[in-house]
């Protein structure tokens, strides 16, 4: 029936002129070719299709039949031979522009496992259309990629090894396939390119006229689609390097995509530089507001860093503080990032930058940028509040190489800085641990190190041995940093002699008396006796509701802590007054001169220190 | 020298002799240098250079590492600063154009014992043959119109340079075909160049700089004295100057976190008084600067004491206050609402806020927002005559706003008309070119629209 039909409107047509075909003409063609090659017919539709009387039809109407086609070869039914046949042939014979809109209709696909399956299908023929199109195509290429990037994102990322290997979703054929059907294209530009630039070295610049505009809209398209795929998916997986995975499919995509840039001429080092060497924010695209976004050149400079690759186009003459003020610069926005793989490699750019910097060699000139303050603040942000553990103990490594970069002097801004910045008991306290190793590197080398004795290192002290907020300060809240104030005190009593006073700290002394000691006294005396009454009141209640075993909720340093049974309340209770004990004998250890009654109380606070701990 | 390259890499196999001269500062043998044809050119690279060079790298035993000569472009950098290994910057800074020769570098003036992975391991002595091909100074403009170019003499310290409204002393010497028109020292605030007779683009070359950095200038007339010229210094019109600059010493502004709130308020006080002082003088774009810096200051100050609390409050509503009149002057009304909309949170029932806000919405076109503005003024003090006038004069705006939209649709529906009986005759023609049709109309009914708005 529908095969009559078919028949009909074939041999109707070929006495018609071509395109004075009539609408109808279109429909039941289309109509009734869709039945046939969906009835299993298509043996007959190929020979209409391949008629030499029918190639004007086929040309103007062909097009038609692509989605019954393109479902037959997505199913893998019987009669695919044939259906393939028909497909190459209108490819070859029909109108590119409308090839093109229905190919690229078809991409469209939700489901997970037709997106990767239509995808391989439809990239080779859509490439064929494309380079039909001959130099109008930069265009329709641009709507190709995006198309395709669109539908590659449906597609779940693989994150372990092992999901890369068995490429479960198919994305990382879908990328290999998408190496492919660019390539033509970045041939093109990078002969175009060639040819340019032996025409204008030959002759004037005058003869640059429309046919070079016209290359720099297709290499135009290509750069867009590099940016992209730089910033997802490539940013957004995990690449393994070549130890744990010998052949990942995504690292040879992001190695494709760097070649490409190299091979239009988007230099790899003028993209990762381009935060410090670009003083003026290129023009962007009609459709894109930046030409480079800020995250596909992270992306560059994370796939150069990290993972080494364009090692042979990138020059091997930066020094390695230029590259890490460079990359700070990408890494500081990263960090502020909520997406825990943008801290990911955030922190891996950054380690991998600290990595090529001599320990002590930093100067503090740098403080003066910005970037060395705010990505501190950042890092801070990542270290005390990310939700994932060990994003948040590789930031605590990363700050400490940080650190470890810096001079003295630029350890002792940095110090500073910290100490007035990060409003966290945590990080101040592990500001002061390093305080007092610095102090100990001094004392031991010897080495004319100032920053950390002496004059210099007293304003530094004056920020560590205070009470923020006098007596009335939250000493639960700021534990951390009060016990590492405290120890950091012990150690200059116990390693500066007061004859020597290297540090300074016994000339010191009265004065934090009364900015330190007095208030903290006064402070632990006032919490101490709020435990006890804490304590007592749980007790009482203990005692008259013991049967029920309620659940009373404690206020720990202004944080509610549920669920807790009255019978660990108690014990939070005692164990917070231990700690205020201990801090107590701490502050013994500053006026004692005799060493004797000094051993006598560090052993007895060690004791409560490791019972609490 | 020669004797200390070779017993630091003493096991390596040289196909490279360990020879050149040490060009150094330290005189440690750390870079040695060997020409190997002599350039052309005069004169040497200076600091801060952009210079071109092709270069191709090799380990001791031969192997070669890196290369620019793989048929791309001639690799380029800045000179002095930093951005390229030690070995490099000193050593191309004593080539001349034209230059081939051969550095062979330790490692701790290349990549010392970190290495720089993949390609470099710890420790690694490399050898560098460089040709340099050309070398300029660096533009400063922002958009790199080549209109000031800066070439350094002696290098300043630091990564910081001066900005708006940074105090800075200075020398500088302007000639002009050779001959010198201004020789002064100079110490004033950035922004105020201007009444003491520098051009423009003196300030922008004084920002580019790092301090104790001597400098010379080349300026195109855009950022000199103009076409009109200078009589006073009796410059041309469209001469190019040079200006030999040496930035003694400049004070930043204190970032905020390095200021205690005392100082804070002690600085924001002064500043807007020097901010008043600008206004008065009609340096509204200078005054702005003064103010923007007490918001910055004090705007996310939090934990202050009841006393300190108020005056910056005081401090930040003045700043506010004063923002929107310095953009109200400089044509700016969406900056004026936007800083009359913060002061009237701070004080929601503040008169100059309304006044003022209601003049930003009345250079925005929005007069109905205007009226209501000056209205509101009005009601909480009656004694605004200002206000009334300016109700009034919202009012006619609105009634001739009015009266032009009444003109636009009355114009429209009959377009609208027209086109619907264009569409019945032309309805033999096929899907597309209808399509493009529609198009055109809506183009052309949009043109008139903004034509009859520029009648008005």
């Amino acid at each position: 029936m529908a095969l009559d039909m078919l028949s009909d409107v074939v041999q109707r047509c070929q006495a018609l002129p071509v395109d004075s075909y009539t609408k109808e003409d279109h429909d039941v063609f289309m109509t009734a070719g869709r039945t046939c090659i969906e009835e299993g017919n298509s043996v007959q539709v190929l020979s209409i299709i391949l008629d030499e009387k029918n190639q004007d039809m086929v040309s103007c109407m062909g097009w038609n039949l692509l989605p019954a086609l393109i479902q037959v070869l997505l199913k893998k039914e019987d009669n695919l031979p044939q259906c393939l046949g028909i497909f190459n042939h209108l490819l070859e014979t029909c109108r590119p522009k409308e090839l093109l809109i229905g190919l690229l209709e078809l991409l469209e696909q939700d489901d997970p496992d037709t997106i990767a399956e239509s995808l391989h299908l439809l990239l080779n023929p859509l490439q064929k259309v494309l380079l039909r199109l001959g130099s109008r195509k930069a265009s329709s290429l641009g709507m190709a990629l995006s198309t395709v990037l669109d539908q590659l994102a449906k597609l779940p990322l693989p994150h372990t090894k092992e999901q890369e290997e068995d490429d479960v979703f198919s994305l990382c054929r879908c990328c290999t396939d998408l190496t492919t059907f660019v390539r033509p294209f970045v041939q093109e530009v990078r002969l175009n390119l060639l040819t340019s630039e032996e025409l204008s070295e030959s002759t004037t610049k005058m003869t640059i006229g429309r046919d070079n505009d016209r290359e720099d809209e297709l290499r135009t398209e290509l750069l867009k689609f590099c940016m992209k795929t730089l910033s997802y998916p490539l940013f957004e997986v995990q690449l393994k390097d070549t130890d744990s995975l010998a052949v990942s499919p995504l690292r040879n995509f992001a190695t494709e995509i760097l070649n490409t840039l190299s091979a239009i001429r988007e230099s790899i080092t003028s993209l990762v530089y381009q935060p410090l060497l670009k003083r003026k924010q290129v023009p962007g695209f009609l459709e894109e507001e930046v030409r480079y976004p800020q995250e596909s050149l992270a992306s560059v400079a994370h796939l150069v860093f990290v993972h080494h690759l364009a090692a042979d186009v990138f020059p091997c003459v930066f020094s390695p503080v230029f590259s890490l003020r460079c990359n700070m610069e990408h890494v500081c926005p990263l960090l502020s990032r909520r997406e825990e793989t943008r801290i990911q490699k955030g922190l891996e750019l950054y380690e991998k930058s600290l990595v090529r910097v001599e320990d002590g060699s930093l100067p503090v000139d740098l403080m003066e940028i910005k970037t060395f303050l705010t990505l501190p603040q950042n890092l801070v942000k990542v270290m005390t509040m990310c939700q994932r553990q060990d994003l948040r103990s590789k930031g605590l490594k990363v700050f400490q190489l940080s650190i470890d970069k810096f001079d003295t002097e630029a350890k002792h801004k940095f110090f500073q800085y910290m100490l007035k910045t990060s409003h966290h008991s945590g990080v101040e306290g592990y500001i002061i641990k390093n305080i007092r190793n610095q102090i100990n590197v001094a004392l031991q080398s010897g080495d004319g190190n100032t920053w950390f004795q002496g004059v210099h290192l007293l304003p530094l002290l004056r920020k560590v041995l205070i009470l923020p907020d006098g007596p009335e300060t939250d000493l639960l809240e700021n534990l951390d940093r009060l016990m590492e104030s405290l120890n950091l005190l012990r150690y200059l009593i116990i390693r500066d002699k007061v004859t020597e006073n290297q540090t300074g700290i016994w000339t010191e002394l009265y004065k934090i008396e009364d900015t330190f000691m007095k208030p903290l006294r006064v402070g632990l005396n006032m919490s101490r006796a709020h435990y006890e009454r804490e304590l007592h009141n749980t007790m009482d209640t203990k005692r008259s509701k013991d049967k029920e075993e309620s659940k009373i909720s404690v206020l720990v340093g202004g944080e509610n802590l549920p669920h807790v049974t009255s019978e660990s309340q108690i014990q939070v209770c005692h164990c917070l007054m231990l700690k205020s004990c201990s801090c107590h004998i701490y502050l013994h250890l500053y006026g004692i001169n005799d060493g004797q009654t000094l051993m006598c109380l560090l052993r007895l606070y060690t004791q409560l220190y490791t019972r609490l701990t | 020298m020669k004797m200390t390259a070779e017993e630091q890499t003493s096991e390596g196999q040289h196909t490279i002799p360990m020879e050149g001269e040490d060009i150094t500062p330290k005189k440690d043998g750390g870079v040695l240098k060997l020409v190997k044809r002599e350039g052309t050119g005069t004169e040497f690279p200076m600091t801060g250079d952009k210079v071109f060079v092709h270069y191709v790298g090799t380990f001791v035993d031969g192997t070669q590492f890196d290369s620019s000569r793989g048929g791309g472009d001639k690799f380029s950098f800045e000179l002095g600063k930093g951005q390229v290994i030690l070995a490099w910057d000193i050593g191309v800074a004593t080539m001349k154009a034209g230059e081939l020769c051969q550095f062979i570098c330790r490692p701790e003036y290349a990549y010392g014992s970190a290495g720089s992975p993949p390609k470099i391991p710890p420790n690694a002595t490399l050898i560098f043959e460089v040709e340099l091909f050309d070398f300029r100074g660096e533009d400063i403009t922002e958009n790199e119109d080549g209109g000031i170019i800066h070439r350094i003499i002696t290098k300043g310290q630091g990564y910081s340079k001066p900005n708006e409204g940074a105090s800075v002393e200075v020398t500088v010497v302007g000639t002009c075909e050779g001959r010198v028109f201004d020789e002064r020292e100079l110490k004033f605030e950035i922004g105020d160049g201007e009444s003491l007779g520098l051009p423009p683009g003196v300030e922008k070359a004084i920002m580019a700089m790092e301090q104790g950095e001597e400098a010379l200038f080349t300026m195109k007339p855009k950022y000199g004295f103009g076409i009109e010229g200078n009589v006073k210094y009796n410059i041309p019109g469209g001469a190019i100057l040079q200006y030999k600059i040496n930035l003694a010493a400049f004070e930043k502004a204190k970032e905020s976190w390095e200021m205690n709130t005392d100082e804070k308020l002690e600085q924001s006080s002064l500043v807007k008084e020097k901010g008043t002082q600008y206004f008065k003088e009609g340096k509204y774009k200078q005054a702005s600067v003064q103010y923007k810096r007490i918001v910055s200051w004090l705007e996310h100050e939090s934990g202050l004491s009841e006393e300190n609390e108020k005056k910056a409050k005081a401090l930040r509503l003045a700043a506010h206050l004063n923002l929107a009149m310095c953009f109200l002057k400089l044509q700016e009304p969406g900056l004026a609402l936007e800083n009359c909309d913060k002061a009237l949170q701070l004080d929601a029932a503040n008169e100059k806020a309304l006044f003022r806000r209601g003049e930003a919405q009345f250079g925005m076109k929005e007069f109905d927002k205007a009226r209501d503005d000056f209205q509101r003024v009005i009601q909480l003090y009656p004694a605004n005559k200002a206000a009334k006038s300016q109700v009034l004069l919202c009012q006619k705006h609105i009634k001739e706003q009015h009266e032009k939209d009444k003109r636009i649709y009355a114009n429209m529906f009959q377009r609208f008309a027209e086109r619907d009986s264009k569409k019945e005759a032309v309805k033999v023609a096929g899907d597309s070119k209808q399509n493009g049709d529609g198009d055109e109309m809506e183009v052309e009914s949009r043109e008139k629209e903004s034509a009859s708005e520029e009648k008005a």
